[in-house]
């Protein structure tokens, strides 16, 4: 036995003592983050808008400079599906619309905000892909898709989505889901993504939407080689 | 210190009842592996079972396996120690074997619904009854309320029989731990239209089970097993417990903000999750060193084999699995474009297998060594040659897959991610390009050889210390 | 305040992170080795790859553009400072543990 063995740094109690204080320590501060954090991604706040302002209202992803990625941007009125709803009707549709995501398990193959599987494609901002065509035909496009996704082939890989029994209200639902979710200020995740032109046609002198999609691509993204 | 190994030819109630949790799990990990293989051969054929049991079904019953088998290894390890840590036989042992058979029985079922009622209508009635579609917690409610049964009268058994008996420091530490898995747990149960709140809650549960309270529960088990296995001072093992839970706790809680970066909440969580991931290799260093320390004071004299090679794969694979990959892509400048691709699935299937299917395994055969009635497990063992091909074959496979996975990964965050900006045809322009393709196809050979070591291993179980007469070796506590 | 690393630099990323893992790693066990078995000529070799892990770090910190904010800049120095000590504190907290079972370790351990 030496002497040093009552070192009161190496002890046991002084390491249970120490446990017990990191640990609650952490979650004290990790309770009051979440209190912050909560109140900052309840719909209706900046983060993540109100449901009924994203369903009535175009939704861009531009560019901000001053924050060096992109971010979601509210435009002019443009209700989905030429209806303006109220915020209860639109909770309860973007509810609908969550509920057959989770009933279908859209996770198990796509990811939503960059989490899931990764057997198809992000869905984040699924609502602004140009590969929906036109923004006047891309409610029906996106509706008859999700009811019935089997016989079409978009890729070389010939993988395809399997048809889930979407009824046409739960695909509705569904779509009105995903215009939401791409009002959702992520951080500039996906960061470099190209939109859907959503110009109105006549007049637009002004921003070229393709513009804000190829400013990140010269500043902070790494797209050219 | 009483001297450890002593042969009793009968089990205790707890290591009976272990016994059965563990049949369970290994026939869980073999529906794992099942079911892993077809979710991989979807990504080779896309055709294959496609409409009859599409990708989603395979990866959700995938996943789910995991999840329950190792839960059901870890409860089996707990009861399995809990006499002999408590000093008193389990209290409520006849309520633990029925819980025991519910929370089977409930398993079975849930599977079954998976399988064969597959999806349901967008309603709440879904989630209740069928799936709640939230990877890695997509059962259903009622199933969801079962679990939480079964881990409350759970944690009664453990913690009536510490108080019961003797409340050792790796006791307390468990019956802390328990409490915290389970109430974590409850953060999953809730829903809300609101996909970003969904989603902090969400990782609540996902992060803080393998990167905080099972990280601690798996320190109890190895704490017990350098006790068994090598006859290490209870004391100091204790300690150092309690700097682990330190370690692990201080770094693992707050480090759940390398989750907050992308999914709509606020900026300074770039500034937490950079900072903790920072402090993340800490706990490993002092793993690494302590083992040397240790090493270099203890003879290495096992009484089992095939356990401490299944320990000594543990920290190779945390530190992998968990260290490195982890730290690859935890920082916010490169996760922006390695988040949610085959990046981070080769990082999930290093660290869980690494972590936590390793421990599983070592204790499998520590009480494999005393259902053989305290049989001999060291060098020479009669039939080792299998033990040590279902390891090799297991980490080869594991391997094999897990860079595979690298390379497709690092293909998509380039294509995918950084120059095509993630859209429909920017995904599938990363999908098709040869590397990616290429990574699928040795992800899949790599799974085959994971699936040969699988079946070996299962062979191993069954059959270990059949042939054997020799008694097992003797360590004392120094 | 993030500046998100460019194309070309993915690949440092990954290594140089990975490299720091792993001389951390190294430096961690060939110190304790050093100190366990009394050799310090590999007290030579310990501090060859923590002079790695620095080297790694640096580069991460250049590729993932660290620099350019004080708070990640604060970062990069933390991890350089916490990883050149995390050996020796650790390896005190042994000795200390290890006291009444090893009479005879802190003649070993240089303090
Ligand atoms: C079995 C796997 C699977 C499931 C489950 C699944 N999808 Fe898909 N999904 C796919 C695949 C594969 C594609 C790509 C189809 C193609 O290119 O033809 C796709 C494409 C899509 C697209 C177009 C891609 C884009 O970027 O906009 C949308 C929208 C979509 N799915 C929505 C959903 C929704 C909503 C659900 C749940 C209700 C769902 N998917 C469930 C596999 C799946
Ligand atoms: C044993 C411990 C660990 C296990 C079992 C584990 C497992 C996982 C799994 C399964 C995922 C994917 C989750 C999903 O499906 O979306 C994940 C994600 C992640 N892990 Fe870990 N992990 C561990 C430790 C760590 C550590 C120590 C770090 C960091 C230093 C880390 C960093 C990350 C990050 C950044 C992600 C998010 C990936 C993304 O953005 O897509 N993990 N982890
Ligand atoms: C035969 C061996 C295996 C094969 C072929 C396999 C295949 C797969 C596939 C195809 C996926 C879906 C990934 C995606 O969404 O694209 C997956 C996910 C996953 N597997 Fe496996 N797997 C195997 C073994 C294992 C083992 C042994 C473990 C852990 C113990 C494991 C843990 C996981 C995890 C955690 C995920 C989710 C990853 C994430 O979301 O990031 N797998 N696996
Ligand atoms: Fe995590």
């Amino acid at each position: 036995m030496s002497q040093t063995q009552a070192l009161w740094w190496a002890s046991e109690s002084f390491w249970r003592k120490t446990a017990i204080w990191v640990t609650a320590g952490s979650f004290v501060v990790l309770i009051f983050l979440t209190f912050d954090t909560v109140k900052q991604i309840t719909a209706g706040s900046k983060r993540v808008p109100a449901y009924a302002n994203a369903l009535n209202h175009r939704i861009d992803y531009v560019f901000d400079a001053k924050r060096n990625f992109q971010v979601p941007v509210i435009g002019p009125e443009e209700p989905l599906f030429g209806k303006m709803l109220t915020e209860t009707e639109a909770e309860a549709l973007v509810s609908h619309g969550k509920l057959t995501t989770q009933a279908k398990n859209c996770m198990d193959c796509h990811t939503l905000l960059g989490n899931g599987a990764y057997f198809a494609p992000d869905l984040t901002k699924s609502w602004l892909d140009p590969a929906w065509g036109s923004k006047e035909t891309r409610e029906q496009t996106m509706v008859e898709f999700l009811m019935n996704p089997t016989d079409k082939l978009h890729n070389a890989s010939g993988r395809r989505m399997p048809n889930l029994k979407i009824t046409e209200a739960e695909a509705r639902a569904t779509v009105a889901f995903l215009k939401w979710m791409s009002s959702i200020d992520t951080n500039g995740f996906p960061s470099n993504f190209k939109p859907i032109d959503q110009a109105d046609a006549a007049p637009a002198p002004v921003a070229e939407p393709a513009a804000p999609a190829a400013a990140p691509a010269a500043d902070a993204a790494p797209a050219q080689q | 210190m009483a001297a450890i190994g002593i042969s009793t030819a009968t089990m205790n109630g707890g290591q009976k009842l272990a016994m059965k949790y563990f049949t369970v799990a290994i026939a869980l990990f073999g529906a794992q592996v099942l079911f892993g293989l077809l979710a991989g051969l979807q990504y080779l054929y896309p055709d294959f079972l496609y409409g009859i049991l599409d990708f989603s079904i395979n990866r959700m019953l995938h996943i789910n396996a995991m999840v329950v088998w190792l839960l059901f290894g870890f409860i089996g390890s707990v009861y399995w120690m809990l006499e002999e840590e408590a000093g008193v036989p389990v209290v409520g042992i006849g309520l633990a074997n029925l819980i025991f058979w519910i929370f089977t029985l409930a398993v079975v079922v849930v599977v079954l619904v998976f399988l064969l009622v597959q999806v349901g209508p967008g309603e709440q009635k879904s989630i209740w009854l069928i799936t709640e579609g939230r990877e890695y917690i997509e059962a259903p409610r009622w199933a969801d309320i079962g679990i939480v049964v079964c881990v409350l009268a759970f944690f009664y058994n453990v913690s009536a029989t510490f108080a019961k008996g003797k409340f050792t420091n790796i006791g307390g530490v468990l019956v802390m731990d328990l409490v915290a898995l389970a109430g974590i747990y409850l953060a999953g149960m809730y829903y809300t239209p609101n996909i970003s709140m969904d989603q902090h809650w969400w990782w609540w549960v996902i992060h803080l089970w393998v990167e905080a309270t099972w990280e601690v529960l798996v320190g109890c088990l190895m704490a017990y097993g350098l006790i068994k296995t090598m006859g290490v001072r209870r004391k100091i093992v204790e300690t150092w417990l309690y700097i682990e839970v330190a370690l692990m706790f201080g770094s693992g809680i707050l480090g759940l903000g390398h989750h907050y970066f992308w999914i709509g909440t606020p900026e300074y969580w770039f500034t937490i999750g950079g900072f903790f991931s920072a402090l993340e290799p800490i706990p490993l260093v002092a793993m690494v060193v302590h083992a040397v320390f240790d090493a270099g004071h203890h003879k290495l004299k096992s009484t089992n084999n095939p356990a401490l090679a299944w320990i000594i794969a543990q920290a190779f694979g945390n530190f992998f699995g968990a260290g490195v990959w982890g730290f690859m892509h935890t920082l916010p400048q490169i996760n922006l474009y390695t988040h949610g691709t085959q990046w981070t699935a080769s990082h999930g299937h290093l660290a869980f297998f690494g972590a936590y299917a390793t421990m599983v395994i070592a204790f499998l055969y520590i009480a494999l060594q005393k259902w053989r009635g305290d049989v001999y497990m060291s060098s020479n063992l009669v039939g080792a040659w299998k033990w040590k091909w279902a390891i090799f074959l297991l980490h080869a496979g594991m391997i094999t897959m897990v860079m595979a996975l690298l390379i497709s990964g690092y293909e998509q965050s380039q294509i995918e991610r950084a120059i095509e900006g993630s859209t429909w045809m920017g995904y599938f322009t990363a999908q098709e390009h040869r590397w990616f393709m290429q990574g699928m196809f040795w992800r899949q050979i790599g799974g085959w050889i994971f699936a040969a070591g699988f079946v070996l291993l299962a062979w191993d179980l069954l059959t270990i210390g059949k042939r054997e007469t020799r008694p097992a070796l003797q360590v004392q506590a120094e | 305040m993030l500046e998100p690393v460019k194309l070309a630099n993915f690949f440092i990323v990954f290594f140089s992170a990975a490299s720091v893992i792993l001389f951390g790693a190294s430096y961690a066990l060939l110190f304790a080795w050093s100190r366990v078995k009394s050799r310090p000529r590999l007290m030579m070799l310990a501090y060859a790859a923590y002079a790695g892990l620095f080297i790694s770090v640096i580069t991460l910190a250049f590729a993932a553009n660290l620099f350019h904010n004080g708070f990640w800049t604060f970062i990069v120095s933390l991890m350089l400072i916490g990883y050149l000590a995390a050996p020796h504190a650790i390896w005190h907290l042994c000795v200390g543990t290890h006291a009444d079972e090893h009479g005879d370790a802190q003649l070993k351990a240089p303090i």
